[in-house]
């Protein structure tokens, strides 16, 4: 090994405030918002009880703008500060480079998809009980799991595809946070808004099926990773194509 | 040693930089000089590879930058001193490019006290001001102790103290066999700093000598002279120098004359002279004379 761009790329994460505490904030939110909403409502609000997943996840909606943040601030703040001269001073491979980049998110992501279902699976259980035999129940946590470094990297992606945070935020953050639930209102486009990336992985984290959902839960997941590896991809032609 | 060869960049039709070869050799200071927008700063981001050129290609040791196994041993650059983020402390900044190199941490510490920011180490960057940055700029490009160093603009923003510790700086550094590169829009700041100059205008090369030689072609030679008793000095250059220019105060600017020749002269008609020295243009106006006509944004007087 030549350079080390992971060991960079966690240096920069450990040495910024506003990126260590982005998903410390997408755990809490999404753990203590599901805890609170259980406690309140859980036992007597039957569209949080019908499938149980739905009042488990209830605090994934919020917290996962956390996790949205934390992708585009990831690569965002290299454009936006400038540092990405420097960073490809240092790198100079730029597909290295961006592996680096990939690889922390990725990881991040996973580590905060494990405490946030972790977190949110205690909730539930300490407050209205969860069949962890019903069928379905293990696929959907562990797509829960899942669906946290997918999303991540998929904005991280496609900032590097915007070269631009500002412009990655005001567009992916309320996208994701309300966009894609409100095209899913509206009954022509649900037809075609199910395909987008966060409905398809979201649809895997739930227990039943849903009659106007053209795939199953598992294909839903497979979904969002083949969004995520071309958004990727595109990232990486960006990166290489334009000087930096 | 650093090598651009042919180097040529365009924007559409504009071209930053036009066929554009020079050398910086080990163990001297180069100095980069040209007018804002002569394409210094296209230049120095293409030997980084962070543009790609048009055509042409800018080698460090015989290869391109991105095929160097540690680019930041072979060469230390200094781009934009404000390219940082506030949010991080200055140890914060110097630590992930460590990183990425597998630096030892003490080297942090080495750099920071080369550049006189030991003392403000854990400070946020937001907090220092465009000399603290520019310093913490050097600091980052000697982190990996290169061979070549590349700096745009490092004296922008430093204060008369700060000016001389660079000039001894990169003089040190060339002393101690390194190629050292300095762009500057400010000849005279170079004329004292650099042992050769690369002079650009509109992408093009216009120089490329050292500084004495520059300053022997570019800076005229005159000789000024002074006497007792004004008029009689003025009949004298009336008659035998044309060209001398009145200085106001009796005396004269006698532009390419030999001092021997117009002190024996002056002498044999009886002119007792007060002054007699030869000064030279200064580099600045050497400068501004050959890169007049390349200056990109002008003021125009209406």
């Amino acid at each position: 090994m030549s350079t080390y761009p992971l060991r960079a790329e966690w240096t920069k994460f450990t040495t910024l405030r506003s990126l260590w505490t982005t998903p410390l904030v997408a755990v809490a939110l999404s753990a203590g918002i599901t805890a609170a909403v259980q406690f309140a409502y859980g036992r007597t609000d039957t569209s949080l009880t019908e499938d149980p997943m739905e009042g488990l996840y209830f605090g994934l909606n919020f917290g996962q703008v956390a996790v949205v943040c934390l992708g585009i601030l990831l690569i965002g703040q290299e454009y936006a500060s400038g540092t990405l001269a420097g960073s490809l001073a240092a790198v100079p491979d730029r597909a290295r480079f961006y592996r680096g980049k990939l690889l922390l998110g990725a990881a991040l992501g996973l580590a905060v998809g494990l405490l946030t279902v972790a977190g949110q699976l205690a909730a539930t259980a300490a407050t209205v009980g969860l069949d962890l035999t019903a069928p379905g129940t293990w696929r959907a946590l562990a797509a829960g799991v899942l669906y946290h470094p997918l999303l991540l990297v998929l904005c991280l992606a496609l900032t590097t595809v915007l070269r631009n945070q500002t412009a990655a935020l005001g567009l992916l953050s309320p996208l994701i946070f309300l966009g894609t639930t409100a095209l899913t209102a509206i009954p022509g486009v649900r037809e075609i808004a199910q395909f987008l990336p966060d409905r398809a992985g979201l649809y895997a984290t739930r227990l039943h099926d849903a009659p106007d959902v053209h795939y199953g839960h598992g294909t839903g997941l497979l979904l969002m990773t083949l969004w995520t590896a071309i958004a990727a991809a595109a990232g990486q032609y960006a990166l290489h194509r334009h000087d930096a | 040693m650093i090598e651009i060869r042919d180097l040529t960049k365009a924007y559409g039709e504009r071209r930053a930089v036009d066929g554009l070869s020079f050398r910086v050799a080990a163990g001297r200071v180069t100095g980069f000089l040209g007018p804002n927008g002569a394409g210094k700063s296209t230049t120095l981001r293409t030997v980084l590879g962070l543009d790609r050129p048009t055509a042409g290609e800018a080698l460090i040791d015989g290869l391109p930058y991105q095929r160097l196994t540690e680019p930041l041993r072979r060469v230390g650059a200094l781009l934009n001193a404000q390219a940082v983020h506030g949010g991080r402390t200055a140890t914060g900044h110097l630590r992930w490019i460590a990183a990425s190199h597998h630096l030892p941490a003490r080297r942090i510490d080495e750099v920071l006290a080369l550049v006189g920011l030991t003392d403000a180490a854990h400070r946020r960057i937001r907090t220092f001001s465009l000399g603290m940055r520019q310093r913490l700029g050097i600091a980052a490009a000697l982190l990996g102790d290169p061979a070549a160093l590349l700096l745009d603009e490092p004296v922008n923003g430093l204060d008369a103290e700060g000016i001389r510790w660079i000039r001894t700086l990169l003089r040190r550094l060339a002393d101690e066999g390194r190629a050292v590169l300095v762009s500057s829009h400010l000849m005279a700041e170079m004329a004292q700093t650099a042992d050769h100059l690369v002079v650009i205008g509109r992408g093009r090369l216009l120089a490329d000598t050292s500084t004495a030689a520059f300053l022997t072609e570019h800076g005229r030679r005159r000789t000024r002279v002074r006497a007792v008793d004004p008029a009689a000095l003025t009949a004298l250059l009336a008659e035998t120098h044309p060209a001398a220019v009145p200085l106001g105060d009796g005396g004269y600017d006698v532009p390419d004359a030999d001092p021997g020749e117009l002190g024996a002269l002056a002498a044999s008609r009886r002119v007792a002279l007060v002054e007699l020295s030869v000064t030279h243009d200064s580099l600045e106006e050497a400068f501004m004379r050959m890169t007049a006509d390349t200056v990109e944004y002008r003021a125009v007087t209406a």
